[in-house]
């Protein structure tokens, strides 16, 4: 058993990088709890768990701003959940291995779309499809910085929702919110403006999170004495680092970002190969 | 509200508008609620346990249970008068879990009650029918 004077600095430090770089609190906390020695399931099992938390958390504030497209997150959700069911049940059966192996996979993942992240400026759809249009998928939102209600249409569902089944399975087998993965479809292949994507894909996070926990917590895999430190020292570090707002344009945390990223995922990888 | 006048009847269009906003204020508190309350029964939890023990070491496993079955073995304790720290924790993750099921559950009332919007009352439905059944697990 992890003493607690451990895991809560430790929570604190995974949800404040988590918020500060926008992959959120999982993909830190998992590398951090099988180092401290815990299982990779159970390290799994908690981080999804506290995953419901740092989005539900974050994701109530954005919808009441009225950035977030509920319409988008109910349509979306629907493939989410079901591919994180699907994930979780994988992981259940997986050895550990294979685990360790596609944890530093995603991270890879992150860290190449952390480097090649795009800064192109974001235009409305204007030629939406029929599907998409009969899903009522589009929306206005208040942009702050503009001083007006931008209007958007979104397009492409029919190819965002098999994408998102996708997440939702790596969500779910992985114990992360895959909130990456989750914006880069809402951006590339729906075209929603940056601020919807984020914010819709931290509302979906939430549920899909639930999906994943139920099947981890029907398994066993959920201790409340290692649940109780990590979901309080996660929130509370997420708190800080959304509050602090040390966003990645500022070069030099990105840079520390990419490196720890790039650390843990070769780590992770090797550890899979050896045999933890 | 902005409009883009696109519909005929522009009073209807606008108060539409107007309770999808409302819609978006519920869904916020119901996901602010949820998780203020479930660290602050975590949080009771932990002090309390610190301040019975001296610590806040709790070596305890859940036997692997679904959700309904986990609460009502809690209310159980709960009746019979044991409240303990572990209790306040245990209901603590109970709620955080409870969070987004109940966001879901409250948007599809709406869609269906207020928006009158079959399609995205039968994708919530869909939603709740599916985290009920994974709550249901075992």
């Amino acid at each position: 058993m992890i003493p607690f004077h451990l895991l809560f600095p430790v929570a604190i430090l995974a949800g404040f990088v988590g918020a500060m770089s926008g992959m959120g609190g999982g993909i830190i906390l998992i590398p951090a709890l099988t180092l401290l020695g815990v299982d990779i399931k159970h390290a799994i099992a908690i981080s999804i768990l506290s995953v419901i938390a740092t989005s539900s958390g974050s994701a109530s504030a954005y919808v009441r701003d009225h950035i977030t497209n509920l319409k988008v997150g109910m349509f979306l959700e629907m493939f989410t959940i079901v591919g994180a069911l699907a994930g979780a049940a994988i992981t259940l059966v997986s050895s550990t291995r294979p685990l360790y192996i596609a944890f530093g996979g995603v991270l890879l993942g992150s860290w190449l779309a952390l480097l090649l992240v795009g800064h192109e400026s974001w235009h409305s759809v204007t030629n939406q499809d029929g599907i998409t249009r009969w899903l009522e998928l589009e929306g206005s939102y208040p942009d702050q910085v503009l001083g007006q209600t931008i209007h958007y249409k979104a397009r492409r569902a029919y190819l965002g929702a098999p994408l998102m089944f996708g997440a939702g399975v790596i969500a779910g087998l992985l114990g992360i919110g895959a909130g990456a993965v989750k914006v880069l479809i809402h951006d590339l292949v729906m075209g929603l403006p940056p601020k919807v994507s984020t914010t819709t894909s931290n509302l979906i996070i939430g549920v899909t999170a639930l999906a994943g926990t139920s099947v981890y917590l029907a398994a066993g895999l959920i201790s409340p004495g290692l649940a109780a430190p990590v979901i309080l020292g996660v929130v509370l570090g997420a708190f800080l680092g959304t509050r602090l707002l040390v966003r990645l344009s500022n070069q030099s945390v990105r840079r520390f970002f990419l490196l720890v990223l790039l650390i843990l995922a070769v780590e992770m990888i090797v550890r899979g190969i050896r045999g933890a | 509200m902005m409009m883009q006048g696109r519909s005929s009847s522009p009073d209807l269009e606008s108060s539409a508008e107007s309770r999808q906003l409302e819609m978006d204020v519920l869904v916020g508190y119901i996901l602010l609620g949820g998780v203020l309350l479930s660290m602050l029964l975590i949080v009771i939890g932990l002090v309390w346990k610190y301040i019975e023990s001296g610590g806040v070491r709790l070596d305890y496993e859940l036997a692997g249970m679904n959700l309904f079955q986990f609460v009502i073995s809690e209310v159980h304790i709960a009746v019979l008068g044991e409240i303990r720290p572990r209790l306040l924790i245990n209901m603590g993750i109970v709620v955080l879990m409870l969070t987004p099921f109940f966001r879901v559950l409250a948007s599809m009332v709406y869609f269906f009650v207020v928006l009158k919007n079959w399609k995205y009352t039968v994708f919530t439905l869909f939603v709740l029918l599916v985290l009920t059944g994974s709550l249901f697990l075992r």
